[in-house]
């Protein structure tokens, strides 16, 4: 109290926090009111105006709509085996074929292992930008137009949309290695392809192949629409149920969906956990 | 992994192998079994392996001739702007009700926190699950046929969807939490909500706010499709021009989407790393 200038510069110290604190809670204001003003106007187009309200009727009419799919069809059960495996087999082949494309954009998207980074380095990124930002229906829909319909353009669009997804995770793995193995291998005259295979496989082979399985087990649900657009596999059953109006048929589609992704979540599970 | 130890008998193996017994034994059989499934789905799949090549050709092919000049007057429209405008619209909200789903499903979830570890986690676990495992496009078709064409069943099928992605990450964040302050809390006889708004919330505040940010920008890009089964938005012109087989303007909306998703994803990574700041 009596030290006067101790005094007034906490009193400084003080207003400045306070001041502080009162210009970040505003910020926050701002940004809540915008946010929840956003909201508004994004439930009032899309919901209020957009629904067509006499349509969809009353509560019970909703239930009664929602409630055809209760039920399920135990005949089609037989005839869903071969898509399922289908289905199966087309995440499996997409994800082995997307691992094989992703080498090269591993390879230029890592910073410390890219050849030329000015031209290689952004071409990569372009690469995985490109891979993950296109829908999985849309490169069906491509590679259909492309390949005629058929597994095969399953294959190829559940791999080129793998692609991006574990080309980033292994080329940020890469980025992270321990650089030592990498000189040491240098210093005994191992030649590039000698370094990549010695001294960063090894390093980050672990996390690359737990990538690489998750990555499955989502390509696994993709797989299971991609018949929707005409690319093999539960997708097409699913599509011919619906416009058959045989609902309890879907619920079966969709229970068999749910089983073989549960199991690939298993399998991914006790792959993972063994190897970690 | 391989050890880098040293032999120091002269024993030494005449010849140098990468892995020793058993894990030659396993590396050995996993490549077996990936090459046998490779074969098997090529066989099963009937993928035409003599023809596979002469494909990228037509690919190109395909490319050039119908694709290649892209019909970017089509989507300079107003109309197609106020398509934009409305997915993302839906992502917003799909990913805004999705997230107001995943507080609770993620406390829920999560195994340290959950209320009930007999009966209330499994339920969560399979709820979330069930929601992640079923795609998105078989959500929007499944709305659209109780509710009719139009937005509300893409908001819906987005709400879910957004709903089983946010609750897996943040039930792991909640897993990983220090449990020293929730032990504290509980101490001072604090119930479950106590514990989990005063206990937890602050420790998680910042990754929900990175995962809500994530969320968004996953919804948006699923956002793009959903209209592709009548669930409004940008989708929906996609299908009529897929439909009307106007391939240039299906490349120019491609392209609207890539660009789009693009500046999506710069925009969350900058939301994300300012949230970070923040922290």
């Amino acid at each position: 109290m009596d030290n006067a200038t101790g005094y007034r510069v906490m009193d400084m110290r003080t207003d400045d926090i306070l001041a502080r604190r009162t210009r970040r809670q505003r910020k926050t204001a701002i940004i809540a009111v915008v946010l929840f003003g956003l909201v508004v106007w994004s439930v009032d187009v899309t919901v209020i105006q957009d629904t067509d309200w006499a349509r969809i009727g009353s509560l019970g009419e909703v239930m009664e709509a929602a409630g055809q799919f209760a039920g399920i069809d135990f005949s089609l059960f037989p005839s869903l085996l071969g898509p399922t495996l289908e289905t199966l087999l087309i995440a499996c082949l997409g994800t082995a074929m997307g691992v094989i494309l992703c080498v090269p954009a591993t390879w230029f998207g890592a910073m410390n292992i890219t050849p030329f980074a000015p031209i290689t380095y952004p071409i990569a990124r372009l690469m995985m930008t490109l891979s993950r930002s296109v829908h999985e229906i849309v490169w069906a829909l491509f590679f259909v137009a492309v390949f005629g319909l058929g597994a095969m353009a399953g294959v190829f669009a559940i791999a080129m949309r793998s692609i991006g997804f574990i080309a980033k995770l292994s080329a940020e793995a890469i980025e992270d290695i321990d650089p030592g193995p990498v000189e040491a291998m240098r210093a005994t005259g191992a030649n590039t392809f000698q370094v990549m295979l010695y001294a960063i496989m090894p390093q980050v082979l672990p996390q690359v192949i737990g990538t690489v399985i998750f990555e499955w087990e989502i390509n696994i649900r993709r797989s299971a629409v991609l018949g929707l657009v005409g690319a093999g596999g539960l997708g097409l059953v699913f599509f011919r149920q619906m416009n058959t109006f045989n609902f309890h048929g879907v619920t079966s589609v969709i229970i068999a969906i749910l089983a073989i992704i549960f199991l690939g979540e298993a399998i991914s599970h006790a792959i993972r956990r063994r190897m970690i | 992994m391989t050890t880098n130890a040293t032999p120091t008998d002269a024993a030494l193996p005449k010849k140098w192998s990468r892995f020793k017994y058993p894990d030659s034994l396993y590396s050995y059989a996993g490549w077996l079994i990936a090459f046998t499934v490779v074969v098997f789905s090529i066989e099963y799949l009937n993928i035409p392996l003599d023809r596979l090549f002469g494909m990228f050709g037509r690919m190109g092919e395909v490319i050039a001739q119908r694709y290649y000049p892209a019909d970017i007057d089509y989507i300079m429209d107003r109309d197609y702007l106020g398509y934009v405008i409305e997915t993302i619209q839906m992502a917003y909200l799909g990913a805004l009700f999705g997230l107001l789903i995943t507080i609770p499903l993620a406390w829920f979830a999560a195994y340290n926190m959950t209320p009930s570890r007999l009966f209330v986690y499994p339920g969560a676990r399979m709820f979330s699950m069930s929601c992640r495992a079923v795609h998105e496009t078989i959500w929007a078709i499944l709305f659209v046929s109780i509710l009719g064409y139009g937005m509300l069943p893409g908001v819906l099928a987005l709400t879910l969807f957004s709903a089983g992605f946010a609750a897996k990450l943040f039930a792991e964040e909640i897993e990983a939490i220090d449990m020293g302050q929730v032990e504290a809390m509980r101490a001072t006889g604090a119930n479950l909500f106590q514990v989990m708004v005063f206990g937890v919330f602050p420790q998680v505040r910042v990754a929900f706010t990175g995962i809500a940010i994530y969320t968004w920008d996953v919804a948006f890009r699923a956002a793009t499709v959903v209209g592709f089964f009548g669930a409004g938005g940008m989708g929906w012109y996609l299908k009529r021009s897929v439909l009307q087989i106007e391939t240039e303007r299906v490349a120019a909306i491609i392209l609207s989407i890539i660009a789009l998703v693009l500046v999506s994803e710069l925009l969350s990574a900058w939301a994300r790393n300012t949230v970070m700041k923040m922290k």
